[in-house]
């Protein structure tokens, strides 16, 4: 029992330790190190990935090179995991994360979220051979696959969908293409790139819907919010002189600017 | 702690508990059961050097030990549908960990037979027994007791390993925690609950570990 309670002591620090953070002004103090350290996955297509010559790049990793040079520092992109990614900028390892992240109301309660910059289409995809699934509304009852920290699995289970949890976006091309569940809501710009890198794949689109808004995330609380101004009156610049509109069609093929 | 991070960890602790007991405690019991079997079959072929088996046998080893518990779980879970076997989530994982484990435990209980002085086994000879005879009554006893050990650290890590199955969509305790995560954003909270929840399950193994080795400590030899 003293035993226990020692150890439960020991992991209440911890997470007290972790609570913890500086005072400081952030955006006084990126100027200060000269560099803005920038989490991304940089495994997704096309917000973040390395092409062909192994060189880190992708939409938000443009975008996020951008912001630094607008801010007058280097970018310092770290390549995480997704579930570092947040967690690090809560902690504030991380100055900002560019990784294509969606608005949603349980993010905006922990995170300072940025203006929109894009706004993405999301997709229902199944098998090629599947006839009864046409709609989001076709998923009651029925299987779908999404990683854990998906707001897309959400989105299926509020259509009465259960939801299969794996990692990437290749397995839950594989669940699909096996038969294992009936189909997925997934980004239509990473729908979009998989079957360019895949076009023997046996799925297909169904149906496009507007997806969330994408906002890049900064800790929350009074020291960032000059940081939040700077990169707010970014994107208000490259939106007005055309250069996100211009990133977006040279990855995403089209327009995702303007709120659809 | 923040008053809503304390309410978010009481609300998902009954939920990550369920998902342990009813699928991290049978995965664990069942892959087990599935490495024990195997474990001694391989160990016992070994043991008495059948021919040709025993070569199969060190291939089984040699591969299982030789390539990430991660590989295998996906080439059983996503590649062998290709050929045609498509199984459900949780059989794959139970096969995989069960033949993952087997294999290291195979081991365990070779050494621990092997430590069995050959005087043994020749009195068992000299008495008429016969070979299944000598094993079962006077060689496995004694490996059993020298074997308990790392048996029971093979459990132990085995019940941790299961959350690996999370990764061919095997909703368990650790992705449940996961999945959690993902609608509250609470990792570091979250993930030291479901590992407080772990440290727990692996204390009560422990504390079993503890009670075998004294029953098997008055078992022959000193009675106490």
């Amino acid at each position: 029992m003293k035993k226990a309670l020692i150890i439960l002591v020991i992991f209440a620090c911890m997470a007290s330790l972790f609570a913890g953070g500086s005072s400081e002004d952030s955006l006084a103090a990126i100027k200060k190190k000269g560099t803005l350290a920038i989490a991304t996955e940089g495994n997704w297509t096309p917000w973040t990935y390395h092409d062909a010559s192994d060189k880190l790049t992708g939409f938000d990793i443009e975008l996020g090179t951008l912001l630094a040079n607008y801010l007058g520092v280097e970018p310092e992109f770290h390549e995480v995991p997704w579930e570092s990614i947040l967690v690090g900028v809560e902690q504030g390892v991380f100055d900002i994360a560019c990784n294509g992240v969606g608005y949603t109301e349980e993010r905006a309660q922990k995170f300072s979220f940025s203006e929109p910059y894009l706004y993405t289409e999301a997709v229902l995809v199944v098998r090629s051979d599947n006839t009864s699934v046409k709609t989001l509304s076709d998923l009651k009852g029925r299987k779908t696959s999404n990683s854990p920290n998906s707001t897309y699995a959400q989105l299926a289970e509020s259509y009465g969908a259960t939801v299969d949890y794996v990692d990437t976006l290749g397995e839950t091309m594989m669940m699909i293409e096996q038969g294992r569940v009936d189909a997925t809501i997934n980004a239509k710009g990473s729908v979009d790139s998989y079957l360019e890198e895949h076009p023997e794949a046996n799925i297909k689109v169904v149906q496009t819907v507007a997806g969330e808004p994408v906002c890049w995330p900064i800790r929350k609380g009074s020291q960032t919010e000059s940081l939040l101004n700077a990169i707010n009156s970014f994107l208000q610049q490259v939106r007005q002189d055309g250069t996100l509109a211009a990133l977006s069609v040279k990855y995403f093929g089209t327009d995702l600017t303007k709120a659809n | 702690m923040t008053e809503r991070l304390w309410s978010i960890l009481v609300d998902s602790f009954p939920k990550l508990l369920w998902y342990g007991i009813k699928v991290t405690v049978p995965l664990t019991i069942f892959s087990f059961s599935i490495a024990l079997a195997v474990a001694l079959l391989v160990a016992l072929i070994q043991y008495a050097k059948v021919r040709g088996l025993q070569q199969l046998c060190r291939f089984y080893i040699w591969i299982t030990r030789g390539t990430p518990l991660l590989v295998q779980l996906y080439i059983v879970f996503f590649g062998l549908p290709s050929i045609g076997i498509r199984l459900p989530a949780f059989t794959a994982a139970m096969l995989v960990l069960g033949f993952n484990e087997g294999a290291y435990m195979s081991e365990t209980i070779r050494g621990a037979l092997e430590s069995v002085s050959p005087g043994q086994i020749e009195a068992g000879y000299c008495v008429g027994l016969t070979f299944p005879k000598i094993m079962w009554h006077v060689a496995l006893p004694q490996a059993f007791r020298t074997a308990f050990p790392a048996l029971g650290n093979s459990m132990i890590s085995m019940l941790k390993e299961t959350s690996m199955a999370a990764t061919i969509s095997v909703m368990e305790m650790f992705r449940q925690a996961q999945v959690i995560n993902g609608r509250v954003y609470e990792s570091l909270g979250l993930y030291l609950e479901v590992a407080l929840i772990y440290l727990v399950f692996c204390t009560f193994l422990t504390f079993l570990q503890r009670r075998g080795e004294k029953r098997l400590s008055s078992y022959g030899g000193k009675k106490q």
